[in-house]
């Protein structure tokens, strides 16, 4: 081309521009991109870099993006997006479609529907909530409104940080992304943020340009490897080994900052020798309480521990033994939980002692802790770490190597967990009862009444705690539902979590014990549900992807759940694995098609809108407006058959008629614009963006900064003033102003002194090896998420699958493979008691001998025989997980609630020399194949 | 050593790429595909790449494929990379694992285009990523983003026996008018550097044009403005107050790549520092290098030692206290300072529709 056809494709490339942005799970997320349209297609998107400065002294956030961002309209026009609703013709999983009508297809779904609400109850309806924030409103709005089953999803794909609830008594919380670069000391550890953060990277290069030192701990020399000044190798999940012999070196050296530890830790309570618990009010006095414990004062001798206020005008005692007479008779010795701890850590943590457990050099923990002691220091964990059987002992160690030094609450120190909050708009969206702000603050002020109420009966409780009582007790009305429940009744899991062999060989009795005692003593409550004489009839997968994500895979899913379900229905932008196994597929639109926000997060604090600028192709449309129909079609569907309505589950009365009214709000809440434009007008009554602030807004700036916390727990659970022109930091609160946390003890625990907890030999954080799950094998497989794609997004974009092989692969270390006669990128099949699969080979020095990598979101229709690494995995949850009423061990949507396991699964690798296997039996369903064998039975 | 043949400029655009702020994510290379090279016979043309080094990287072991100047000055001939040493432009049989009623005895792959349609690809535009060198647990790698040089002895222009290639006077560009390129491909044997492609379709050579018509209105070029890393730095190199010739020429911590091809490029690379490596008992050794030294130097010459002691020494210095205007430079505290005079929003120029007004 000439430079003026250059200049021309170009700059007239597109006819309009505007802002948007992509609404899904990832972080930190928010990126405000430039949309460029041409004739009603995206033709391209590019980073905005709209953002300003936050902290003089710091960098900016800009431009943000990745290249799945830059990309992301490719996926908008390839050949899996799905254009018009299609009804299964063959078997499940076939891949044989009729195309129907929208009308056919809404009454398919609302008979099924039907059907299922007469024979089982609206329970039998079952939805797994998708990740997708630009969906979650209208999907949760949907089943809420029907009061059918709502996994949480968070639980599901176990992103949730129990060590973290454990030690805080909350994990959504999270500090802005560019705090890491006042640390002085950022541990990567167990992190691959050159994969996962890419938007914010560069903040820990600057860090380190600013003086900062790097450390990567990992198995594997992972890519973020290069950017460090030390990696650290450690054996696959004994980073707790690791974290606890740091912790010795800090107290033994004497570099524990013992101001933090007295006031913010229960390392300063006092505990009984005898039973090993915390010396309770109720074990001292007539009528004392459970949930009140001590301290000992040099010059006082034994005094209650103030619940109200972490501020201790004494140094109270971390070390010597205290006599106590128990009320009732008889006397104990106490002692303050820190002295226990610190012979913990002699007899068992010493460096030398770890070394050879976690891999590393006595020398370099004693260095490593050293620099952790100095200064400000950050740990970097990713959502890997929460996946590991065990991940709360090693999170609960990581958090007791912050504490030790003091570092929490502070500039370029802590850990983040993940977070939601600020945005109540979307959040009311699913709960609203009237349309417009008003609503919002009636709810807001209703809530109000409720906390203050709280803490007019019990003045110790600060606003945050009364929040987070109300969000623990609002739990099992929420609407979403632990899978847990689902999964043992409903799914088949039993026999897997059951399976001795595979648990943690301390866990003294049968799983089924534990499982039992937690159930019948009603911990759980009303979460526990739906319970097994209500079985799933219908599944409706909206932008959820049950198939690829359950932990075992299809021979637990369409072994189990597939046969049980008369209509499985999956609204989605493109064919996922769950959709291609559907009797009904659904065409959503997909960003850029629709109004919707963002995923509300304080890693960037602001939020980003995606407009529609382009024109749905096909039939596509909007979940928000699907759903609407439907409730229109379930009720016309009901008034044939005579229908009237149904009990829910509470025995309330729900009328089929009255659904659409509800669910739109008579009509208010219509389509994606009107939906997004209350939940901004919610929003801006609440105070969570400027006054003044509209749709236009973010159609004119592309972002808008929030201006306070929000009503949410997960708002008020930062326990920080707003920052204003500066970075943000949780739990300042706590360490600046005393408040006290929300746990048991009201402050950072490291005992949990429940009965089962002291029978695993957990009670304190202590290093345990990973169980043998899977069976006994050489291969420690492991996942991780990927470079290219956020779960499955991505996945199928034929852009960015040039940027890898465009299949899944395994990494095997290099010398491992030689030894197996495995050549890079020959086929292997991997294999363990729970089930197997075939992958292609990526050799590797990086990757740790023994052990074996699946990166995370490949489809189970990329890997040759339909089978993707989760059929390996056994999903087990940890009983200790099904512990509920201890403090902040309570039921909590999205903190705590069982959840499985998939990392460090034990595998046989070896080279695959077979032909393609045999394709899979597609399970169940009312198909007119299994209708024909069973007329011939 | 210039021939009289030879074009200069006026004035030259260039880059600093710091590759201790790149992380591999692709979206410069990304955000070149979408802009650039979507149409037919671009399939498998990306101009940005960037691979994992060590590696053979794109075309596949494209280092040893010749081209560039002889001691003498005279161009050299190289080989011409083929498709199939570049690998990409693959197709998806999507629509037979979705709706082709195989079930599971089919699966999603890809599967060449052109010549070999229909295989499977054994080679693509980043198929060794992070497979890296070393052994366990020293392995290593670094990632090296690439595009056209524009370099200064532009050999592709001196070899072009159709006169359809030039380097701009007022930026020093390197272009090809293809209304007069007959695809002899003489440039691609010449390029050392292995960045141009060739269209099977339009019968041309094609490659990098540094996004002219974007500087032409003051916007930086996609793959530097979308970088989430924050590391390529875009200027002209005689700006003396400017990123560039302060990292080129006052502190020397930013090398061309292979500078031995002889043709003076115009991308300049600050050289991966790594972690400490580990000595057989798994304690640090601070005193060798993870990536070895020796293999630096095959990459960005003998300068890269002065430019790595240059980096460990301001490290040392902030470390301890101390201030480095170098380091704060490469911090770049406000995303603009980036890009020197190329700072302009790409949505406000150009449009035929509505603007934007961020």
């Amino acid at each position: 081309m000439s430079e003026d056809a250059q200049r021309d494709r170009c700059n007239n490339a597109w006819d309009s521009v505007a802002f948007g942005t992509h609404c899904v799970d990832c972080y930190p997320n928010n990126c405000p991109l430039f949309v460029f349209v041409k004739d009603g297609k995206v033709v391209y998107e590019e980073a905005a870099g709209v953002l300003g400065t936050v902290e003089a002294g710091v960098p900016d956030m800009n431009p943000m993006g990745c290249q799945k961002g830059a990309s992301w309209s490719r996926q908008l026009y390839g050949d899996d997006r799905l254009l018009y609703p299609m009804r299964r013709t063959g078997e499940r999983g076939e891949g044989r479609w009729e195309r129907i009508s929208w009308d056919e297809a809404l009454a398919e779904t609302a008979d099924a529907m039907l059907d299922a609400i007469v024979e089982v109850g609206p329970a039998a309806i079952v939805h797994e909530v998708s990740p997708e924030i630009a969906v979650m409103p209208a999907a949760a709005r949907f089943m809420n409104i029907l009061g059918g089953t709502s996994l949480d999803v968070n639980a599901s794909i176990n992103d949730f940080w129990a060590g973290f609830h454990q030690v805080y008594g909350k994990s959504a919380f999270a500090r802005s992304v560019d705090d890491v670069f006042h640390s002085d000391c950022i541990l990567i550890w167990h992190s691959n943020p050159a994969y996962t953060q890419i938007p914010a990277f560069h903040y820990m290069v600057e860090a380190r340009y600013r003086g900062a030192e790097l450390v990567l701990i990992s198995p594997d020399v992972n890519p973020s490897h290069s950017h460090v000044d030390f990696h650290v190798p450690v054996r696959n999940g004994s980073d707790s080994a690791l974290a606890l012999a740091m912790c010795q070196v800090i107290v033994s050296e004497g570099l524990t900052d013992l101001g933090f530890v007295r006031s913010q830790t229960d390392l300063s309570l006092l505990v009984r020798t005898d039973t090993g618990e915390f010396l309770r009010s109720s074990h001292v006095e007539a009528g004392g309480r459970d949930d009140r414990f001590h301290q000992a004062d040099p010059a006082r001798g034994v005094v209650p521990a103030d619940a109200g206020s972490l501020l201790l005008d004494f140094d109270a005692c971390l070390e010597g033994s205290f006599d106590v007479e128990l009320h009732g008779g008889g006397r104990c010795t106490v002692e303050p939980l820190f002295a226990r701890l610190r012979r913990q850590l002699d007899t068992h943590y010493t460096p030398e002692i770890a070394a050879p457990i976690c891999g590393a050099h006595p020398d370099t923990i004693r260095t490593i802790a050293r620099k952790v002691a100095r200064g400000r220091t950050s740990i970097l964990v990713g959502a890997g770490m929460t996946k590991y059987y065990h991940g709360d002992l090693i999170q609960r160690t990581m958090l007791l190597l912050l504490g030790l030094t003091g570092n929490w609450g502070k500039k370029g120190a802590g850990a983040s967990g993940w977070c939601s909050a600020m945005f109540d708009g979307t959040t009311l969206a699913i709960a609203k009862v009237k349309a417009g702000g008003e609503a919002a603050v009636e709810l807001r002020d209703s809530m109000r009444m409720v906390t203050e109420s709280m803490r007019e009966q019990d003045p110790t409780l600060t606003e945050e705690l009364a929040a987070s009582s109300l969000w623990r007790m609002m739990g099992p009305g929420t609407g979403m539902s632990p899978p847990a429940f689902f999964w043992y009744w409903h799914m088949g899991y039993r026999d897997r979590w059951n399976r001795d062999a595979w648990n943690d060989p301390a866990m003294p009795r049968k799983f089924d014990e534990y499982w039992n005692e937690a159930v019948e003593s009603g911990w759980w409550g009303d979460a526990a549900r739906p319970l097994p004489q209500s079985p799933p009839r219908v599944l409706l997968e909206i932008a959820g992807n049950m198939l690829r994500r359950s932990r075992g895979g299809k021979a637990v899913v369409l072994e189990n759940l597939w046969p049980q379900l008369k209509k499985i229905v999956a609204m989605d932008y493109r064919m996922s694995q769950t959709a291609l196994y559907a009797d009904i597929v659904l065409p959503a639109t997909q960003h850029y098609e629709k109004t919707t926000f963002n995923m509300p997060t304080p890693w960037t604090m602001f939020l980003t809108m995606s407009d529609a600028v382009a024109e749905p192709p096909g039939e596509a449309r909007s979940e928000w407006e699907v759903l609407a129909a439907l409730f229109r079609k379930l009720a016309e569907r009901a008034s044939e058959r005579g229908l009237e309505g149904y009990a829910d589950r509470l025995g309330m009365q729900r009328r089929y008629d009255q659904l659409w009214d509800n669910y739109t709000l008579s009509g208010a809440l219509i389509d994606d614009e009107t939906v997004a434009a209350d939940m901004v007008a919610s929003s801006v009554a609440l105070g969570n963006l400027p006054a003044g602030t509209t749709l236009e807004t973010f159609r004119t700036q592309g972002m808008c900064r929030y201006t306070n916390w929000g009503i949410s727990a997960f708002g008020t659970g930062q326990a920080s003033p707003f920052p204003d022109g500066e970075t943000h930091v949780p739990l300042r609160n706590h360490v600046e102003l005393g408040h006290p946390y929300p746990t048991l003890t009201r402050r950072a625990q490291f005992l949990l002194d429940h009965p089962w907890y002291r029978e695993g030999g957990e009670d304190l954080p202590v290093h345990k090896e990973p169980p043998a799950m899977g069976g006994v094998h050489p291969f420690a497989l492991s996942s991780g998420h990927s470079r290219w794609s956020i779960h499955s997004m991505n996945m199928t974009n034929p852009v960015i699958m040039e940027t890898h092989r465009g299949k899944p692969f395994v990494l095997i270390n290099d010398a491992d493979a030689r030894a197996k006669g495995i050549d890079d990128d020959a086929l292997v099949r991997i294999h363990n008691d729970a089930g197997e699969f075939l992958v292609a080979a990526r050799t590797s020095p990086t990757q740790r001998p023994g052990s074996l990598t699946v990166y995370n979101g490949f489809e189970g229709f990329a890997f040759p025989g339909g089978k993707g690494a989760n059929e390996v995995e056994p999903g087990l949850v940890k009983w200790l997980h099904l512990v509920a009423g201890y403090g902040q061990l309570t039921y909590t949507p999205v903190e705590w609630q069982p959840t499985p396991s998939d990392r460090c699964v034990y595998v046989e690798c070896e080279p695959y020399q077979g032909v393609q296997p045999a394709p899979l039996t597609p399970a169940g369903g009312d198909t007119q194949a299994a209708r024909s064998a069973l007329a011939d039975s | 050593m210039t021939s009289p043949s030879q074009p200069t400029s006026e004035r030259q655009v260039s880059m600093v790429f710091d590759l201790n702020k790149c992380m591999g994510c692709q979206t410069c290379s990304v955000a070149c595909k979408m802009l650039w090279t979507g149409a037919p016979g671009e399939e498998n043309q990306w101009w940005c790449s960037v691979n994992t080094q060590p590696g053979l990287g794109t075309p596949k072991g494209w280092e040893s494929m010749g081209g560039g100047y002889d001691v003498e000055g005279r161009p050299v001939l190289g080989k011409v990379p083929t498709a199939e040493d570049f690998g990409g432009g693959w197709q998806f049989n999507h629509k037979e694992v979705f709706f082709g009623g195989k079930g599971s005895s089919v699966h999603l792959a890809p599967s060449e285009r052109g010549t070999g349609a229909g295989k499977e690809p054994t080679w693509g535009p980043n198929w060794d990523e992070d497979q890296g060198g070393g052994e366990y647990p020293n392995s290593y790698f670094f990632y090296l983003p690439r595009l056209c040089n524009h370099c200064t002895r532009p050999v592709c222009v001196e070899v072009c026996p159709s006169g359809a290639m030039y380097k701009r006077e007022q930026d020093g560009i390197v272009l090809r008018d293809e209304n007069l390129c007959r695809g002899s491909r003489a440039c691609m044997a010449a390029c050392p550097y292995k960045k141009i492609y060739f269209n099977h379709v339009r019968n041309v050579a094609q490659h990098c044009n540094m996004c002219f018509p974007r500087l032409e209105n003051g916007v930086a070029p996609v793959c530097a403005r979308q970088c989430p890393g924050r590391l390529v730095f875009v200027g002209m190199l005689d700006d003396k107050d400017g990123p560039i010739h302060k990292l080129v020429h006052e502190w020397k911590v930013a090398l061309p790549l292979h500078p031995e091809y002889g043709t003076e490029p115009n991308i300049f690379y600050i050289p991966p520092l790594s972690p400490h490596r580990l000595n057989g008992d798994l304690s640090i050794d601070y005193q060798t290098p993870r990536i070895p030294p020796a293999y630096l130097e095959s990459l960005f010459g003998p300068k890269v030692h002065a430019a790595l002691d240059k980096m460990r020494g301001e490290l040392a210095a902030v470390r301890a206290g101390g201030k480095s205007e170098l380091l704060d430079t490469l911090i770049v505290y406000k995303w603009q300072q980036l890009f020197g005079p190329f700072t302009t929003p790409p949505g406000r120029v150009g449009a035929v529709g509505k603007e934007v007004q961020p």
